[in-house]
């Protein structure tokens, strides 16, 4: 996959590869294979799957060339379009370390952390996101764990909520005040806590849907060495929020893509399968209706996500572009696995595990739809998104807030 | 025509609040998860206590009333047992189902009672819960159901509109429920140095769903008069009403839950447990897109006589 390819032949030719690639290395039956597997049987599965598509150079493309990416945006959009009509499945444990560790590190790490990690990453260290806490929420700089600086490194004790697939993870990315006396954006600063340091205590947190992704993390005098500071002292705040939107775009697309492809064909088979009475949902004025307007909605839901990671790629993007785009998406799941659920009936609150691997859509639609409330608050909630398409986006005053 | 409940029966429903939580409360649910065969034995004495099943809902205006306030009082703690369904059971069978003759479910798994199951389209029949296919965990003890014809019982359309409306009255009791934990959270939790009910989209957010839950609550109150009443059209009313309160639920869950961020799925939230036993209720017989479907068929081109139609008609005369 090397060469600056640009041209609609060569990228006709890369679809083409892609497609043959899709074909032959997508597990068949990975949906049925993965459902009701036990956690180690998911991870093992989510590690094997991330080396098939290194092996590829799929794994990491928007990374830079000399780190083992360098695709450009034009191939990663049909790698991601490609990847999602035929249904692979998601890096889900990967997550956090391929997009925001490695974002961070990229941005604001030293060469030696990008030595020490990234071909760690390739290899399969998982990372999680320690950045929550109880009661720093959308307000994540009222954060208060402490980091205290002791001899070559610093000692941090608090606690931290909801961080996805802790439970998993090799290293963490970390935000701790190390100085209680600064305005609180200007006293945190930003770790890399190894998961294995004695005083870290992980507990699963049990949720709606019976798994328990979410974890919480207990920190008691745990010790991190001062070459685990990304960037300067106190400048943690800066260093999370460059860091944190700057994935947005490839993988809002991926996800846009997915919901377009995989989850409208689960939504359309649901409706074509024909009810009880005999009757298939889709011959129902109505249904075809409400169909039409999802494809309509998912059209442009693709367009913005190809315009945005267009535009990031150029320098030029908006504002607020990557707050519509995951406003955007996040109401449109909520309803389309809503209608799924409906118009699966109560049939569908008869499954009772949903493949993991998947993405959010899964056609487990009772699962699904119950799994898509949680869309609109992780990474900014619908909220605070509107507050920023309107104070960023619109030039709007801004709302008046107390402890700002 | 007054649709209020009566005093006594308003009184009814908050000695039925105080004797659930004397009983556990939010803890009923919780138990009831873990030791599903219990369920019966959790609930059982509460109701004995109450003298519920002495209540005549069908025979007696005001017991129906305290009948339809004590639903409310169970929905509130999301009381894992079919109270209102008990309470609706006709001549000869310990309860009454509504149910989808396409696809008869119920959540009465693994308890030990005969069910007349009465579908949309006014057959009555003799109802078996089958053996629940999965843990309460996420079946909300939901089971499928094997019909037996049962001869034409004469009384179908009444039990159609009781057997609607009582457990329109349980989600009732779930919405004011769920708005009430919501309100509780946004007046608690703080983020930004305030408390998030400064926040006027908080605030927005949450009228939208008492505005919804409140006209589901004029709606249950006019079905319900409507049944007291014998009036030919309750059967109407009661879809209705449950096309009301389904799409109330859609509405207050949502909020519900935005409101209580990522709290709001793990299990120390009541809520998660709430919508997670709400779901039956909102589902069965059908959800909303089906009961639409229904209730536009039913009343063809008519409308609905609703508590102006008298009058209205008056006026055309
Ligand atoms: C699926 C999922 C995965 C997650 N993964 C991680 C992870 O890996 N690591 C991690 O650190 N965190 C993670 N989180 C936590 C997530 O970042 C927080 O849930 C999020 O920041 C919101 O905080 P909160 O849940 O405390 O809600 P709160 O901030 O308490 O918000 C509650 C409600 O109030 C509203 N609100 C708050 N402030 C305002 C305002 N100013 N104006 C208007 N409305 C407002 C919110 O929009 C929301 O509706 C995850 C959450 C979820 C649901």
């Amino acid at each position: 996959m090397t060469g600056v390819r640009g041209t609609a032949h060569d990228l006709a030719e890369f679809r083409a590869e892609v497609r043959g690639w899709c074909r032959e290395h997508i597990p068949a039956d990975w949906r049925r294979a993965q459902t009701g597997v036990p956690e180690e049987e998911f991870v093992a599965f989510q590690k094997e799957w991330f080396q098939e598509l290194r092996r590829a150079g799929f794994a990491v493309p928007h990374w830079p060339r000399e780190w083992g990416g360098g695709m450009p945006v034009a191939e990663q959009i049909i790698l991601y379009q490609e990847l999602a009509a035929h249904d692979a499945p998601r890096l889900v444990l990967a997550f956090v370390a391929i997009h925001h560790a490695a974002a961070t590190l990229l941005a604001a790490g030293t060469d030696e952390q990008r030595r020490r990690h990234l071909p760690a990453i390739l290899d399969g260290e998982i990372w999680a996101q320690g950045f929550s806490e109880p009661g720093a929420g959308s307000d994540l700089a009222a954060l208060s764990t402490t980091a205290r600086r002791q001899d070559d490194g610093y000692v941090v004790n608090g606690q931290k909520v909801w961080a996805s697939g802790a439970a998993h993870a090799d290293w963490c990315l970390l935000l701790a005040r190390t100085d209680p006396g600064a305005p609180k954006r200007r006293g945190i600063s930003y770790f890399l806590l190894d998961m294995s340091t004695p005083g870290i205590d992980v507990r699963p947190i049990r949720q709606a849907t019976g798994e328990s992704h979410f974890c919480e993390i207990f920190l008691d005098d745990v010790v991190i060495p001062r070459t685990c500071l990304v960037g300067r002292e106190n400048d943690g705040w800066r260093v999370a929020q460059e860091t944190l939107g700057a994935e947005r775009g490839m993988t809002m697309l991926e996800l846009a893509e997915r919901l377009g492809n995989a989850g409208f064909r689960w939504l359309l088979e649901t409706c074509a399968r024909p009810g009880p009475g005999g009757a298939r949902p889709v011959d129902d004025a109505l249904v075809a209706d409400r169909l039409a307007g999802f494809e309509t909605e998912l059209t442009a839901l693709r367009a913005l996500c190809r315009d945005l990671v267009e535009r990031h790629d150029a320098g030029t993007p908006g504002p607020a572009d990557a707050s519509v785009v995951k406003l955007f998406y996040s109401e449109l799941l909520q309803r389309m696995t809503g209608f799924g659920a409906e118009i699966a009936g109560p049939a569908a609150h008869a499954e009772l595990r949903k493949p993991l691997s998947s993405g959010w859509e899964s056609g487990a639609w009772a699962l699904d739809f119950i799994g898509s409330w949680e869309w609109t608050i992780p990474g900014g909630t619908s909220e605070i998104q509107r507050t920023i398409i309107g104070e960023r986006g619109l030039g709007l005053p801004r709302e008046p807030r107390g402890g700002r | 025509m007054n649709i209020d409940l009566s005093e006594e029966a308003a009184e009814y429903g908050r000695q039925a609040v105080r004797a659930f939580e004397a009983a556990g409360g939010d803890d009923l649910v919780r138990q009831a998860e873990r030791e599903p065969k219990r369920r019966a034995a959790l609930v059982g004495p509460v109701l004995d206590e109450l003298g519920a099943l002495d209540l005549d809902p069908r025979g007696d205006a005001a017991e129906l009333e305290a009948a339809a306030a004590l639903c409310r009082a169970a929905g509130y703690f999301a009381v894992p047992f079919p109270v209102a369904e008990r309470l609706s059971r006709p001549a000869g069978a310990d309860g009454l189902l509504v149910v989808d003759g396409a696809r008869p479910a119920a959540a009465v798994a693994g308890l030990d009672l005969s069910w007349t199951a009465v579908t949309l389209d006014g057959r009555r029949c003799d109802a078996a819960a089958r053996a629940p296919e999965g843990p309460p965990r996420t079946s909300a003890f939901v089971t499928g159901l094997d019909l037996r014809p049962a001869g034409a019982g004469g009384e179908c359309a009444r039990d159609l509109a009781l057997g609607l409306v009582l457990p329109c009255w349980t989600l009732l009791g779930m919405l004011d429920r769920a708005i009430d934990l919501t309100r509780e959270h946004v007046l608690l939790r703080e983020q930004f140095g305030q408390a998030l009910a400064r926040f006027q989209g908080v605030r927005f957010q949450l009228t939208e769903a008492e505005v919804e839950r409140s006209g589901a609550e004029a709606l249950a109150k006019y079905a319900l008069w409507s049944v007291q009443d014998h009036r030919g059209e309750a059967a109407d009313d009661a879809l209705a009403l449950r096309l009301a309160a389904v799409e109330a639920a859609d509405v207050v869950f949502r909020v519900a839950h935005q409101l209580h961020g990522a709290f709001g799925f793990c299990d120390e939230a009541f809520l998660s447990w709430l919508s997670r036993y709400g779901q039956p209720l909102r589902r069965l017989p059908l959800g909303p897109a089906g009961t639409r479907d229904r209730l536009t068929r039913s009343l063809g081109r008519r409308g609905l006589t609703g508590p102006f139609g008298e009058a209205r008609e008056r006026a055309a005369r």
